[in-house]
């Protein structure tokens, strides 16, 4: 840092400010992560087999490509409450048009299978081009408005399969994707890899990542400064909900049905909590996803561990809730402490 | 003069012109009138609408139906409504209702369900359900003022937390024994030919009324919405206050949450559902502000009326019930889009 | 410094100056704050705003830079005539404003915040060698001590205001605003910016500076013009002005009128501080002292500390270490709370943040601080006649026009607004009174019934504290008069002492006592 000691107005020197920062905000999760890896080893012979390895990171997987998204839409100032319900429409309308294509087409696989798959996530970025024109024209909190969008797509999602598992897509859809493997790793990791790439590349190197920054982290000063506030914060959303409909994809190859079951309120709930302890101030402006995903990491082991110490499932969700608070007192406590601007 | 005259700038006074120009745009009173009665005329076409569909609506049987339901939700909607003034939210409002559902059941039960004496029962539920509610509304209180956590994080983590502890202590079944002493309190009583559920919505709804109109309690509540900073430095103890806001928030959950047990015959796990969601429906429909520090006991009720109203008529008319969780989506969008009307037209 | 490096600057159509403002009005609900203002601006000219708080410099910059169009009036820049000009607009044609309130993204690092909406990118991806060599380039002309890859809250307000100032001069400026650019800047970074202004002049760019400090318009200016409650005074000619006449112009009035005389009567110490720093470190070890019946004044540069030490005062500022006694009594708890219940009001520069519920009404608004006495509840329980019949002779007293306590804060204007806060203090019994800038944002009229209202509490054996950035109010008011620099008390001035010449003074002997520490 170059401020000198006669130029700064105060002690709030960077040096000090940046340490706390660390200790804080880096520090949490893998002080988290270390003693839930090792605790967890040292009680069950299963943790750390191959088998559990493969199980986490497949998990994992499905939470860190939801929770990109999220973190994305909280660092523009907003929050997606529908993407657990995006998932379960994707899912439901991939299902039904593959199997309908299949049906009606009858020719190869493949074709059916881009038909289902396009409008899978056809479904997902249409709810989030809803939830962004809605809040960018409205300029309100994006909770409320997903909060509604969450109920609504649920319920589209429940009415086309009336709760039924939708079956009859092409055997090959479910091989290609849900079963294959790769170097002895399923498919959907060197997806989630990918999606995780991508997205470290947008918000480093791009414009819209650039962009995403300066408006949750000043919308006043973006506007002055010629940022054109609608396009990106609509496309904040339509990323969240594109992403999570490539999950409900992705899980729907894997169970081999489409259902109106999948994602639901446990995996929204799960991708704010990854990217909350992931570092994502919910505040805007702050957030990186290659942390996020290391949190939705976490969290999968976390789950993985509680269930192999078999802990009671119904208690986990109080921990999802605690952890998730304290990291967000602990990023109030670290903002407090630090210099106010 | 001087060179170190500096002087802090007066444009954010001039910047609050701006905001006085739009709100002298509609100083009209018919206007206004139009604002507060476009509710109540909605609520009338809506009956009118589903009368029209099917004539079993506008019965008096079914119309004391609508008015025992909505005292439900009207309850849940004061109780959002009051945390919602501060700028707040509870989204732990439904788990909480299922945790005391259940922890109420259990309590009656282990008093011995139907054998010990009306009182004592009804006294265990109370306590039961009290305890619980109040364990969580400090929750949320403290996370909320006193560490500083956004209320939608505090109480969507607080929401996991009833959820994990409901399902526990109740196994996630229904717990059973719930006795008919409790029942006949809290469900199948009548007070005035008015059943009891009715008769304590309208206690609750005519005492917070009271309490947000003309108590120091309520106006600084109103007062911490509209500007908390201005609060804390008017000497208003902010943090003190929003926990208790929680607290009632959360013990009229409680109230709304022993009603429904004692309608239901027992405790459920799973009796809270999507009751976060319809209450902030509710009190957002019904004109309370997401910004903070507009709204009140009528527009927590007529929210409530609306939305009861509407699903009635569409359980009448047969509408499926996804369809009804689209059209509660639906709703909650057009409440946010029409206090985004009434905000932009002052 | 190389030529044409920081601006590409053709010169315009030298028929016309750059900017050429006619009978431009602008009209607030209430508040007519332009009327009818004529200003030209030439290619390599710096011409100066100067007037009053609320003679409308700050409406003015903003029509310039877009932020709002004006109601009436002809605005032409570079020969062309202006209609809905919006800030990204202005930029891009040339007009770069430097406000007081920082336009920086605080998350994102200096560099990142010189490109903002003009970052250099192909097809969506950035070009971060370009933009960083740019930026690399860009400080080193200016010369600022600015590490490009600093976030910027992590930077103190003087760097902050270097950064705006750099992000200003980023790309083809023709007219730049500078508004009071050197409030937070020391000496020396003052002198490269003069430089700089300097430079900027011969490559043909034209300025608007606002500032109220004789000598940077003795050293910079070409061109004078006074504005006065919203209206064009007189343009002059900065060469053979005088520093009287200026002052004239702009009070319209002799200064001695607008402040009243006050017979201070110094009695007991009313509150005492003793090495007090503040948790955020922006007051370091002041010893205070204000005694009752009289007005304690405390000067200072923005950003210096004099308000976080009132706030300490009053409890909404956390302290760190040291002490503060009220009346002689040693005090362990410092909470809003508390401060009022023992005689101490705080009346906060920033009324619309800190001071008011906008939406609700004046009636609640003075009622606010004042709800635990028992004339206004009973058991929780508010006793509205007596609200009612308590508060609407305390605003008749102060003249609240119209007289109607139901209205709501939010459709006051400025003046009547601070009315509603000087109501609050008047709602309950109290004798500390802490003024933090107590005449910013209201009108000369209504400033005046300011200084009546704290002259009557000084006369009535109050104790009074006066936090201004404006010198000639604090000095013309207090009866001693501290001095603040970078947190710390730099001087104590009283009677005879208390001079413009020596508050200048203490700046620059605490800045040269911290230079050899």
């Amino acid at each position: 840092m170059n401020s000198t000691a006669t130029l700064s107005s105060g002690n709030r020197t960077a040096s000090s400010g940046d340490a706390l920062d660390l200790v804080l905000r880096i520090g949490l999760l893998p002080i988290l992560m270390a003693i839930v890896i090792v605790g967890t080893s040292l009680m069950s012979p299963y943790f750390l087999g191959w088998m559990n390895i493969v199980n986490i990171l497949r998990m994992a997987s499905f939470l860190a490509i939801i929770a990109c998204g999220q973190a994305l839409v909280i660092i523009a100032g907003g929050f997606d409450l529908s993407v657990g319900a995006v998932v379960a429409l994707a899912s439901v309308v991939t299902a039904k048009a593959m199997a309908a294509a299949a049906s009606a087409i009858g020719g190869p696989d493949i074709v059916a299978i881009v038909i289902g798959i396009g409008a899978g996530l056809g479904s997902g970025l249409a709810v989030g081009l809803f939830n962004g024109i809605c809040v960018s024209r409205l300029k309100v909190s994006g909770f409320v408005v997903t909060l509604g969008t969450m109920s609504a797509t649920a319920g589209i999602g429940l009415l086309l399969t009336n709760g039924i598992p939708v079956y009859g897509m092409p055997k090959a859809f479910v091989q290609a994707i849900g079963r294959s493997q790769f170097l002895g790793f399923p498919l959907a990791i060197y997806i989630a890899l990918a999606v995780i790439l991508v997205m470290v590349f947008v918000q480093r190197r791009t414009l819209f990542g650039r962009y995403v920054y300066a408006i949750g982290g000043n919308l006043d000063a973006a506007v002055v400064s010629g940022v054109s506030i609608r396009p990106h914060l609509v496309g904040t959303y339509v990323v969240s909900g594109g992403l999570a409909a490539l999950v409900g994809i992705l899980l729907t190859a894997l169970v081999g049905s489409g259902q109106a079951s999948l994602g639901g309120d446990a995996m929204m709930l799960q991708s704010i909590a990854a990217a909350v302890i992931g570092g994502v101030s919910l505040r805007g402006g702050i957030g990186r996803v290659e942390i996020v995903a290391v949190a939705a990491l976490f969290l999968t082991i976390l789950g993985n561990a509680l269930n192999l110490l078999h802990i009671d499932s119904r208690i986990q969700p109080i921990f999802l809730g605690l952890i998730m608070v304290l990291a967000v007192a602990l990023d109030e406590f670290s903002r407090r402490r630090t210099s106010r601007v | 003069m001087s060179d170190a005259n500096l002087t802090a700038t007066t444009r954010s006074a001039d910047l609050d012109g701006k905001t006085r120009d739009r709100r002298a745009f509609d100083r009209s009173f018919g206007q206004q009138w139009l604002r507060k009665l476009a509710l109540p005329i909605a609520l009338v076409a809506l009956l009118a609408g589903f009368a029209l569909a099917d004539d079993r609506i506008l019965t008096s049987y079914n119309l004391l139906n609508i008015a025992q339901q909505t005292s439900y939700l009207a309850l849940f909607a004061m109780a959002q409504m009051v945390v919602i003034l501060t700028r707040g939210f509870d989204l732990s409002l439904g788990p909480t209702v299922s945790m005391v559902s259940v922890g109420a059941a259990l309590a009656m039960a282990g008093m011995g369900g139907g054998e010990a004496g009306g009182l004592v029962v009804v006294t265990a539920a109370l306590a039961a359900g009290l305890a619980l509610a109040v364990a969580c509304g400090l929750f949320n209180g403290v996370v909320v003022a006193l560490l500083g956590v956004s209320p939608l994080v505090a109480t969507l983590g607080s929401m996991n937390i009833a959820i994990g502890v409901a399902t526990t202590i109740s196994d996630g079944r229904p717990v059973q024994g719930v006795p008919s002493a409790f029942s006949q309190v809290f469900y199948t009583g009548s007070l005035l030919g008015l059943p009891i559920a009715i008769v304590i919505a309208l206690v609750v709804g005519v005492a917070l009324a009271f309490v947000l109109s003309r108590t120091v309690f309520g106006r600084s509540l109103y007062i911490i919405g509209t500007n908390p900073q201005a609060a804390a430095v008017a000497g208003i103890p902010v943090k003190r206050l929003l926990v208790y806001a929680y607290l009632l928030c959360s013990a009229l959950a409680a109230l709304g949450a022993l009603m429904m047990t004692a309608r239901t015959g027992s405790g459920e796990p799973n009796l809270g559902g999507t009751l976060s969601l319809q209450s902030i429906a509710a009190a957002v429909v019904g004109g309370t502000s997401l910004a903070g520090g507009r709204g009140g006991v009528a527009t927590a009720v007529l929210g409530a009326l609306f939305i009861t109203i509407l699903s009635n008529g569409m359980n009448l008319t047969r509408i499926d019930g996804y369809v009804q969780m689209i059209v509660l989506g639906a709703i909650v969008i057009l409440g946010v889009v029409l206090d985004r009307l009434r905000l932009s037209a002052r | 410094m190389t030529s044409a490096d920081i601006t590409r600057t053709t010169t315009p159509n030298t028929a016309e100056p750059l900017l050429v403002l006619s009978g431009v009005t602008k009209r607030f609900p209430g508040v007519l704050a332009l009327d009818g203002v004529d200003l030209d601006v030439k290619a390599g000219e710096l011409h100066v705003l100067f007037g009053e708080n609320g003679a409308g410099k700050s409406t003015l910059i903003n029509v310039i830079a877009g932020t709002f169009p004006p109601t009436s009036g002809s605005f032409r820049f570079g020969g062309e005539e202006m209609s809905e000009l919006t800030p990204h607009e202005a930029r891009a044609i040339g007009i770069s404003p430097v406000f007081q309130e920082f336009s920086l993204v605080p998350s994102l690092t200096v560099e990142e915040n010189l490109f903002l909406g003009r970052e250099k990118s192909a097809a969506g991806v950035l070009d971060a060698g370009g933009m960083r060599k740019r930026a690399r380039e860009l400080i080193g002309e200016l010369g600022f001590d600015l590490y490009p890859k600093a976030r910027v809250d992590s930077l103190d307000r003087a760097h902050q205001q270097m950064a705006e100032i750099a992000k200003a001069l980023l790309g083809n400026v023709k007219l730049l605003i500078l508004d009071e650019p050197t409030a937070s800047l020391t000496e020396r970074e003052t002198g490269r910016l003069f430089e700089l202004i300097a430079k900027l002049k011969t490559d043909g760019v034209g300025i608007i500076y606002v500032s109220h400090r004789m000598r940077e318009i003795r050293a910079l200016a070409d061109r004078v013009t006074v504005l006065r409650d919203g209206r064009h005074i007189k343009t002059l000619d900065a060469a053979t002005v005088t520093d009287g006449e200026l002052v004239e112009l702009m009070t319209g009035r002799k200064i001695d009128v607008l402040f009243p005389t006050i017979a201070h009567d110094p009695g007991e110490t009313a509150i005492e501080v003793h090495d007090l720093s503040t948790a955020d470190g922006l007051v370091k070890g002041v010893d205070f002292v204000a005694r009752a019946g009289e007005i304690t004044g405390i000067a200072g540069l923005v950003g210096c500390g004099k308000s976080e030490l009132v706030r300490a005062i009053y409890g909404i500022a956390p302290i760190a270490s040291g002490s503060v006694a009220l009346r002689g009594k040693l005090l362990d708890r410092l909470d809003p709370r508390t401060s009022l219940r023992r005689g101490v009001a705080y009346f906060p520069a920033n009324r619309g943040v800190e001071g008011l519920a906008l939406s609700r009404p004046i009636r609640e608004n003075v009622s606010m601080a004042a709800l635990d006495l028992s004339r206004y509840q009973r058991g929780g329980v508010i006793r509205r006649a007596a609200e009612r019949a308590l508060i609407g002779p305390i605003m008749e007293t102060l003249k609240l026009r119209p007289p109607n306590i139901e209205r709501a804060v939010g459709d006051l204007s400025g003046g009547n607004r601070q009315k509603v806060m000087l109501g609050r203090a008047m709602a309950r019994d109290l004798d500390i009174f802490l003024f933090d800038e107590p005449s910013v944002g209201i009108d000369v009229g209504a400033k005046v019934e300011v200084y009546e209202f704290i002259k009557r509490l000084v006369e009535q054996g109050a104790a009074v504290v006066v936090v201004s950035s404006e010198l000639p109010e604090v000095l013309a008011l207090s009866n001693r008069l501290y001095v603040m620099h970078h947190g710390r008390i730099a001087a104590l001035l009283e009677g005879a002492a208390k001079t413009e010449q020596n508050v200048l003074s203490s700046f620059f002997e605490e800045e040269s006592r911290e230079k050899a520490a």
